[in-house]
């Protein structure tokens, strides 16, 4: 399958928000796209390790997925989860020599392919607010593609927090934070949910852990999404 | 090993969290800060470049770290000052006490170095009366509380705790109402400084050329501390030292903006020697209208074992600005809780240096790795690669939360983290 996109899920979107998954391949198919993904053999990036500081186990994980991946001959990997982003760009290169596959965060592979995407795009009026997940921004970063896709739907208000890009907030539940201390990582979503923009009727994150959390943290004035299935509802999906 | 390191932290959170008092002071706080600091900063565009130049005396500063210690010490000595070095909080201690003696009085501006040696409680022990006159540090201390920030180390208690606080102290009813507190506290503190013994401060900045101490502040308690005692006793770490006054001064310019949302401080103390005349005769006689006698203390406690370590090298250039904890998402639901001795993800760093990586096993939990506190630091520490290395070396030796650890084991078993 060596000319095939590989549809990396990550683990948040296989087991806790499905619907992410479940926009992301419907977005592929409606694109034509030529993509597999890995089922439930989709293994472990080792991103949740590395971040909880074990880094040994980590290492072993993320040896194991490269060398599968690598001898499945994939060439080019999208994920929707920034964390896996993350860890399969920036972790994997400083810890290993051969990374024969490049990845690229479901918001840039939208991107690159917006002409086809353009004619698919109904206008949908909504006021939304776009929440850079610390990930794919600060540590990736990538600010502008989210947000270009947004904009590329018609009657979208596309409104920004006062603290956004490199600057912007965080939904709590990075780092192994969820996991250790849930209490923490809520009232974190909480405060950052504080400073939405006046008259924001959806947030959109690009990350499941963020929509996961804010989700949780939501005081059900607003609605949350993930940028892929805002992409599918504006597309009629 | 017993999980006493995870959940004794823990219940420090859940004090935090769910206290709405310190909650709302720390949200006035951030609020008020971050819209200074913005206001000064586009009143400063050429801090941008001045901020970048500080990062670069303070790379190549810390690398001769101990020499610089050396000739500061020495010009001090020379200007009739005393200067010593400390390598653990145990020797400043001694070299505290052997200076104020016991039955003293003392007065102290704000130093989160004295608190990293605990001082206060070694001077009080040997029978002298203690009083911290910077604001938030006297509120703190008449609480009976530790700092939870390092600029404003009060900042979890609003007013009216201000106003119950000061009520109690001063034997009569006391309003919430902010310029009246801060008259209590004056009235309270203004004879103190001219009948104290010793006075103790901190130093922002010290230039080894000339031996110059800098002492930045608003409130003009530091000037009173330093000045009005006839001995003034100066501690600072050893990280401090610049080569010369010039590049002091940069770091002098820096520092208020990101510190407390001003264009410059109020008051910015230059101490060389201690007070000297020749007004008569030509003869230099010590201790005119200012202290008779200088003492500057370096502390080493940890700061050369940072310095060795590749990684954790850079916090050592940490100004202690402290903008990085009002920015932090989690300092900023966490409060002083986010940290030991110092505060957030920098603080975590320092912590585990000069109080022992342990005492930050589990604050370590509570950080994101959001990565934000780079953004916001004037010189772009990289705090969240030290605290994914230093969390790392903690998982070395145990410190791994009971969940983290089986969500290893369900990805080692099953794949993936859930276990399903
Ligand atoms: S790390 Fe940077 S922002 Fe934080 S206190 Fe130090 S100098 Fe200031």
């Amino acid at each position: 399958m060596p000319q095939k996109v590989l549809y990396w899920k990550g683990c948040m979107s296989r087991f806790r928000t499905r619907s992410i998954a479940d926009s992301i391949e419907r977005l592929l198919n409606l694109l034509n796209v030529d993509y597999t993904t890995l089922g439930e053999d989709e293994g472990c990036c080792g991103s949740v390790l590395y971040r909880t500081g074990q880094t040994a186990d980590a290492l072993l994980v993320s040896k194991r997925t490269l060398e599968r991946l690598s001898s499945l001959g994939v060439k080019e990997v999208v994920t929707g989860c920034p964390g896996c982003f993350r860890t399969m760009s920036l972790d994997y290169a400083n810890f290993f020599r051969n990374v024969p596959f490049k990845v690229r965060h479901i918001s840039q592979f939208l991107f690159d392919m917006r002409d086809e995407l353009r004619d698919h795009l109904r206008p949908m009026k909504a006021k939304v607010v776009y929440h850079d997940p610390c990930h794919l921004g600060r540590h990736m970063g990538v600010y502008e593609e989210p947000r270009a896709l947004i904009k590329m739907i018609p009657e979208v208000d596309l409104l920004e927090f006062k603290y956004n890009r490199n600057k912007a907030l965080c939904c709590g539940s990075g780092g192994g934070v969820r996991s250790a201390f849930p209490e923490v990582s809520l009232e974190v979503a909480k405060s950052t949910l504080l400073e939405l923009p006046e008259g924001t009727e959806i947030v959109v994150t690009a990350c499941p852990f963020c929509k996961y959390n804010f989700v949780e943290g939501n005081n059900k004035k607003v609605e949350v999404i993930d940028l892929p299935e805002l992409i599918l509802r504006a597309c009629g999906g | 090993m017993s999980d006493e390191w995870f959940s004794s932290k823990k219940e420090e959170f859940m004090r935090w969290l769910y206290d709405e008092n310190r909650r709302r002071g720390l949200s006035r706080a951030v609020s008020s800060y971050t819209a200074a600091r913005d206001y000064a900063l586009s009143c400063l565009p050429h801090l941008e470049k001045t901020r970048k130049e500080v990062r670069k005396i303070k790379e190549s500063a810390v690398e001769q770290m101990d020499e610089l210690r050396k000739i500061a010490s020495e010009r001090i000595t020379e200007s009739h000052g005393n200067a010593y070095f400390a390598r653990d909080a145990d020797e400043a201690r001694k070299i505290f006490l052997e200076l104020v003696g016991n039955g003293k009085t003392v007065v102290k501006s704000k130093s989160l170095v004295t608190e990293e040696i605990h001082l206060n409680e070694a001077l009080q022990r040997n029978g002298n009366r203690v009083f911290e006159t910077d604001l938030g540090e006297f509120i703190i201390q008449i609480r009976g509380e530790k700092p939870t920030h390092i600029i404003n180390p009060s900042v979890h208690v609003p007013k009216e705790e201000v106003a119950e606080t000061f009520s109690k102290l001063v034997g009569r009813e006391v309003k919430p109402d902010i310029p009246e507190l801060v008259g209590v506290a004056r009235e309270y503190l203004r004879d103190k400084f001219c009948k104290a013994d010793v006075g103790i401060t901190g130093a922002n900045v010290v230039a080894a050329s000339t031996g110059t101490l800098f002492i930045i502040e608003n409130e003009g308690n530091a000037r009173f501390v330093s000045n009005a005692p006839p001995v003034h006793i100066c501690i600072t770490g050893i990280e401090k030292i610049v080569p010369t006054l010039e590049d002091a001064f940069k770091v002098v310019q820096v520092l208020p903006p990101y510190a407390t949302g001003i264009l410059m401080s109020a008051y910015v103390s230059m101490i060389t020697s201690p007070s000297r005349t020749a007004d008569i005769e030509k003869t230099l006689v010590y201790g005119a209208h200012g202290p008779k006698e200088l003492h500057v203390i370096f502390l080493d406690n940890g700061r050369s074992r940072m310095l060795r370590d590749p990684i954790m090298k850079e916090a050592l250039y940490c100004l202690r600005c402290g903008g990085c904890m009002y920015e932090c998402p989690v300092y900023r639901v966490l409060g002083g809780s986010f940290g030991h001795n110092y505060f957030g993800g920098i603080g975590i760093i320092w912590s585990a240096f000069t109080a022992g990586e342990e005492k930050v096993a589990a604050a370590i939990d509570a950080c994101t790795k959001c990565g934000r506190c780079k953004e916001v630091c004037p010189l772009e520490i990289d705090v969240p690669k030290m605290i994914e290395c230093l969390k790392s070396r903690l998982v070395e030796k145990g410190y791994l939360a009971d969940k983290h650890r089986i969500i290893k084991e369900n990805i080692m078993k099953r794949g993936n983290p859930f276990g399903e």
